[in-house]
């Protein structure tokens, strides 16, 4: 379970201080689903920073599971990113150079599996996205959708408690859009994950149970009866 | 996975690898090439000096340069008696000690009990002139009316009138160097420089044995051979065997016993130069200053008295290799450096939403400047082979070409007395380098050491830029990869 209070994150722009986040306090349950809107500078991915320990806020705690990720030192925060936390990117951020394979198998080193352990999870993982096929592509071979189901293979092989998703429909077309995230709604009640997803589209928003919208900093929180 | 990745990334950035392993190369390879002819140049130098020294030797002594019109100067004088039969031919020969300065045979026991000393012997050169041909007495003519008394003559009392025509001399005058050697201890000395090709060396039961030792050089112009007989000061030495000098020049024409020599030479119990092995190389400079304070009126010259007075095209070519070619070397590899790291910083730099993907995935920072650093290691090895292999074709063409270089010795005549020389342009082995020049091919020879150190180059570059790039790397916030593409 996340549980913020008082976040904020305060950046200088210039001789100007700007809150991305304004003391922010936010409760996410395990196995909860959160889409977070707002304009784009309003905060959503420096909130999603927090949420993921790859950034710290300048006031406030991040406690997720009772361990405040934002006094964490830093070898532990990456070991929190490395065994609990899977990231999807709006521009899949794949290796370029590396198979859809070796993609994954990216986020299973620091775990130190062995090589076989480490083929088999991510064979099993591309299996999943319904990829099982196309193990030696490189990203450059394959459709942005394509692209998107490596990187949520690569999120899940790890088997984290949390999912988060910056945007993971933004580069990608309508079909491919509602395919991703039926994908990724499967996967969510599957794996019983702690779902976070930013995105500027209102249709996806509406969809979700609850809704983080973010404004100058601040957060405000709908819940969706009707999901 | 780190294998993988490394290998993958080499390929996707071929020609920045390419970059960065051939400025490597290029450094690596004139290392190779500049330390490689500097050996050769060393060995070149080596070669001049043993010519003159022969091996084993650290230094000589010699008698001190006789001060100006102090009867250092002597000329030769050759005398023929008046012969009856006018087609006799007449051969006389001088024996001359080269640079007429001798020491008394005893330096060679005071030198050898100096502290440090683990060897000295005595050798006695010297130079021969032989002159060999024939006078032609003149005939007399008598004149017409010569001898006859004329009337109111008779001033000439009767003697015939007339003149001398035709007549006079056809002399050949044939010079060549001999060297006495101490043949009880024949591991330093002049003849060490040479090898026995024909024949053997001197037995040590041939003190004062009439048998000679001809360099094969002088044996061919003269046609001598093992077996034949050479004469000195009219006796005849058997020669025993022919030599041929390692490299350059022979120290002599002809070798034979040190008694043998002193008494052709009119030179009972002397020497000319005293060779002297050092117990140490650490020690030659005590054992030099030894020799000049404990035995008054000799000079001492080590092997780098006389390598600095080498000169000719071998000195400016040591001199370029040493100067020119050690900076250009130096200044290469500091060029090659930089580019190696700014080129493996710049791809840091557009790889940060890569790096910064795999910190968010979990990586360690470590791990990430790992994967830099490796990189940039196989590159640096990459030039480092290639560098070697261009480096080593260099040396091989040098080697190949054998471009000959021409070492003139002791020209100066200062310092460690040498120059001092004798009418005839010579002076013994260790005084005679007013004249002497050789030739020597330069060779470029390839050192396990030379390699093992371009190796460790390649490496050092291959870490100076993956330190560049590492710290570039290891500094990345992994909220980068997010705000990239936010």
């Amino acid at each position: 379970m996340y549980q913020l209070k008082g976040v904020t994150k305060r950046y200088m722009r210039g001789k100007n201080p700007v809150d991305a986040l304004a003391g922010v306090d936010l409760t996410i349950e395990d196995g909860g689903r959160l889409v977070i809107q707002g304009p784009t500078g309003g905060g959503k991915s420096t909130l999603l920073q927090m949420l993921g320990g790859l950034d710290r806020p300048t006031s406030g705690t991040i406690e997720l599971d009772g361990v405040d990720l934002a006094t964490l030192p830093e070898s532990r925060l990456t070991k929190v990113r490395a065994e609990s936390i899977g990231f999807v990117f709006q521009s899949f951020n794949l290796i370029p150079t590396l198979t859809a394979q070796e993609n994954v198998e990216t986020a299973l080193v620091p775990l130190g599996l062995g090589a076989k352990a480490r083929r088999e999870r991510a064979a099993q993982a591309l299996e999943s996205v319904g990829l099982g096929d196309r193990p030696t592509h490189l990203p450059g071979e394959m459709s942005g959708g394509q692209q998107q189901r490596v990187a949520i293979a690569r999120a899940l092989v790890k088997r984290p408690k949390v999912l988060l998703a910056d945007e993971p429909t933004g580069n990608l077309d309508e079909s491919m859009r509602d395919e991703i995230m039926e994908l990724l709604d499967g996967l969510w009640k599957e794996h019983g994950l702690t779902f976070v997803m930013v995105t500027h589209d209102s249709s996806l928003a509406r969809k979700a149970p609850r809704v983080a919208t973010i404004r100058k900093g601040r957060v405000t929180v709908t819940e969706n009866a009707a999901v | 996975m780190f294998f993988t990745y490394l290998r993958r990334e080499l390929r996707r950035r071929r020609k920045a690898a390419l970059v960065v392993a051939s400025g490597l190369a290029l450094g690596i390879a004139l290392v190779i090439v500049v330390s490689s002819v500097s050996s050769g140049m060393s060995k070149a130098q080596d070669k001049v000096l043993q010519s003159l020294y022969g091996l084993s030797t650290d230094m000589t002594v010699t008698k001190a340069a006789a001060a100006p019109g102090s009867g250092g100067t002597e000329r030769p004088r050759f005398e023929f008696d008046a012969k009856d039969d006018e087609d006799a031919t007449q051969s006389t020969d001088r024996v001359m000690v080269q640079g007429f300065q001798t020491l008394a045979s005893s330096t060679v026991g005071k030198v050898g009990k100096q502290d440090g000393v683990a060897d000295a012997v005595g050798g006695l050169s010297l130079t021969v002139m032989k002159v060999d041909g024939q006078f032609k007495r003149g005939e007399f003519k008598q004149d017409g009316s010569a001898g006859q008394g004329g009337p109111g003559g008779g001033q000439d009392g009767g003697q015939p009138q007339g003149r001398v025509e035709g007549g006079g001399a056809s002399f050949d005058v044939n010079s060549f160097t001999v060297y006495g050697t101490d043949v009880t201890q024949q591991d330093l000395g002049p003849l060490t420089s040479s090898k026995i090709t024909k024949g053997r060396t001197f037995k040590a039961a041939e003190t004062d044995a009439e048998v000679a030792i001809v360099d094969s050089a002088y044996a061919k112009e003269k046609s001598l051979a093992v077996g034949s007989t050479v004469t000195i000061s009219g006796t005849a030495y058997t020669i025993v065997g022919i030599s041929t000098a390692d490299s350059g020049d022979a120290a002599a024409n002809v070798y034979i016993p040190l008694e043998q020599a002193q008494t052709v030479a009119d030179s009972k119990d002397k020497v000319t130069t005293v060779y002297v092995q050092a117990a140490g190389s650490q020690q030659i400079d005590t054992v030099k200053a030894a020799i000049q304070k404990n035995i008054p009126g000799t000079t001492v010259t080590t092997s780098a008295d006389l390598a600095d007075t080498v000169s000719g095209s071998l000195s400016t070519a040591s001199d370029l290799a040493a100067g020119v070619g050690k900076w250009l070397s130096v200044t290469v590899l500091i060029a090659a450096f930089l580019v190696a790291g700014l080129l493996t910083s710049s791809a840091v730099s557009r790889r940060v939403r890569e790096f910064g993907t795999l910190k968010a995935l979990g990586w360690k920072s470590g791990r990430v400047t790992r994967q830099v650093i490796g990189e940039a290691l196989v590159n640096g090895l990459m030039g480092g082979v290639l560098g070697i292999a261009v480096g080593v074709a260099g040396a091989y063409a040098v080697t190949a070409v054998s471009p000959t270089l021409t070492a003139q010795l002791g020209a100066t005549g200062g310092g460690g007395g040498m120059g001092g020389g004798g009418p005839m342009g010579g002076g013994g082995p260790g005084r005679q380098t007013a004249a002497k020049t050789l030739d020597i091919a330069l060779t470029a020879p390839v050192s396990l050491t030379t390699v093992l150190v371009a190796v460790g180059l390649a490496v050092a570059g291959g870490l100076v830029a993956g330190a560049f790039g590492g710290w570039r790397a290891s500094r990345l916030r992994p909220a980068d990869a997010l705000r990239r593409v936010a």
